[in-house]
């Protein structure tokens, strides 16, 4: 493709940051090389939570506009790039799904997704630590912890939409999304200390 | 609210899940109470650790030049409002992170005054050396939309403020602006307009002026 090497330097060499910074400048090839590198996972998270590939698509384009629109106000000592962009699209994609909500949680869904989430490390040996860890965390939590966890950190439910889904009291809701994020809180940090 | 009430709702903060009135209320204890904030702040890391494990997946075919075009600002009289635009984003920035790490556009008054043209030679790339080891990289791009990046680990060396200079092939050199170091490290960008032409280095110093780290871009041609 023309233009993607500038004074020999590939722009897919340029750090996170940088092709950030470019995007503010509206140079459109510095756009190109941003969306490029980082599509897969807005996509992928806006799909996780929506689950329709029309309305993912449209949550993901908004990531990238929203991102493009607030380039200043990332601060790279919160996280990196890539877990700000998530963290916009988690944010956009709930919306959109509390804007919609009318039907419960499909629960195939729900397994899928905690099958996907806590799936064994030989299928991920190559996967990064810090994310192996999580995933460890995840798995080791009894299955009801584990299934609050996903459905308040990834779907966004409240305590009260979990405890309407699971046909549980309110309070025990709440104490297994509590009890499942401080394990898994505790076990990153054990781990971390290792 | 107090911590104890705080620390019976710290999860459903943390996942952003708590409703609107619990939340509004605990958000105003952690603005009072740093342990707090501390504390749900270590939680934060579970939920991004789950959004992480999500995988990826590719969107559909004529996404990415669809988001481009949506991105593409571009007739010109709109692209001028874009500086006092960054200029306003970053002082909120500055005030909200307490510092300017990313305070772009707090230092285009320091800038050189802009060249017309936009030019073609682009990004360009140096490492940032001090005493023979490389230290960091620098990054410009030219043009009158054009930026320079950096990041920089000065070892124990302090907490900065480092402020960088850009060389030209004259000698003479223009300030662009100072950024804070985190145990020596930091990260740090901001719009420059340079041209490639007689763009053909970096300095940062000190604010005693000692010189901390220098860059050479390699020529143009």
């Amino acid at each position: 493709m023309p233009g993607m090497w500038r004074m020999g330097l590939s722009l897919g060499r340029v750090p996170d940051e940088a092709l950030l910074t470019g995007l503010t400048t509206g140079d459109p090839e510095l756009a190109v090389a941003f969306v490029r590198r980082f599509q897969r996972t807005v996509f992928g998270v806006a799909l996780a939570v929506l689950g329709d590939p029309q309305l993912a698509e449209d949550i993901a384009q908004q990531t990238f506009e929203r991102a493009w629109r607030h380039a200043q106000v990332y601060d790279p000592r919160r996280g990196s790039v890539r877990s700000w962009l998530t963290s916009i699209a988690h944010n956009l994609a709930i919306d959109a799904v509390r804007a919609r909500r009318a039907s419960p949680l499909d629960p195939q869904d729900l397994d899928a997704l905690l099958g996907t989430v806590t799936e064994t490390p030989e299928r991920r040996a190559l996967a990064d630590d810090s994310a192996e860890r999580v995933r460890r965390a995840v798995a080791e939590l009894p299955r009801e912890q584990a299934r609050a966890l996903v459905m308040a950190g990834i779907y966004g439910m409240t305590a009260r939409e979990v405890a309407d889904t699971e046909d549980i009291p309110l309070g025990t809701a709440k104490t297994r999304i509590r009890t499942g994020t401080l394990k898994v809180r505790a076990l990153l940090e054990a781990a971390e200390k290792r | 609210m107090e911590c104890e009430r705080l620390r019976e709702l710290d999860a459903e903060l943390a996942l952003g899940v708590l409703p609107a009135r619990e939340r509004a209320e605990a958000v105003a204890h952690l603005d009072r109470c740093p342990d707090c904030r501390e504390h749900v702040e270590r939680l934060t890391a579970v939920g991004d650790g789950l959004l992480a494990l999500l995988p990826g997946a590719e969107p559909p075919v004529g996404f990415e030049s669809r988001v481009v075009r949506a991105l593409d600002p571009v007739p010109t009289p709109k692209r001028r409002r874009h500086r006092p635009r960054l200029a306003a984003a970053a002082v909120a920035a500055a005030l909200a992170c307490g510092f300017g790490g990313w305070a772009i556009g707090t230092v285009v008054e320091a800038a050189p005054p802009p060249v017309t043209q936009r030019t073609d030679a682009g990004l360009r790339e140096a490492a940032l050396v001090s005493d023979g080891h490389e230290v960091g990289r620098i990054y410009t791009h030219a043009g009158d939309e054009g930026w320079v990046y950096m990041s920089v680990d000065l070892g124990g060396n302090g907490r900065g403020p480092v402020r960088c200079l850009l060389v030209h092939v004259d000698g003479s050199t223009v300030p662009v602006g100072s950024f804070p170091l985190k145990d020596g490290h930091g990260y740090w960008g901001a719009p420059a307009t340079t041209d490639p032409a007689t763009l053909t280095g970096a300095r940062l110093t000190a604010p005693d002026g000692t010189l901390l780290a220098t860059a050479s871009f390699p020529t143009s041609h």
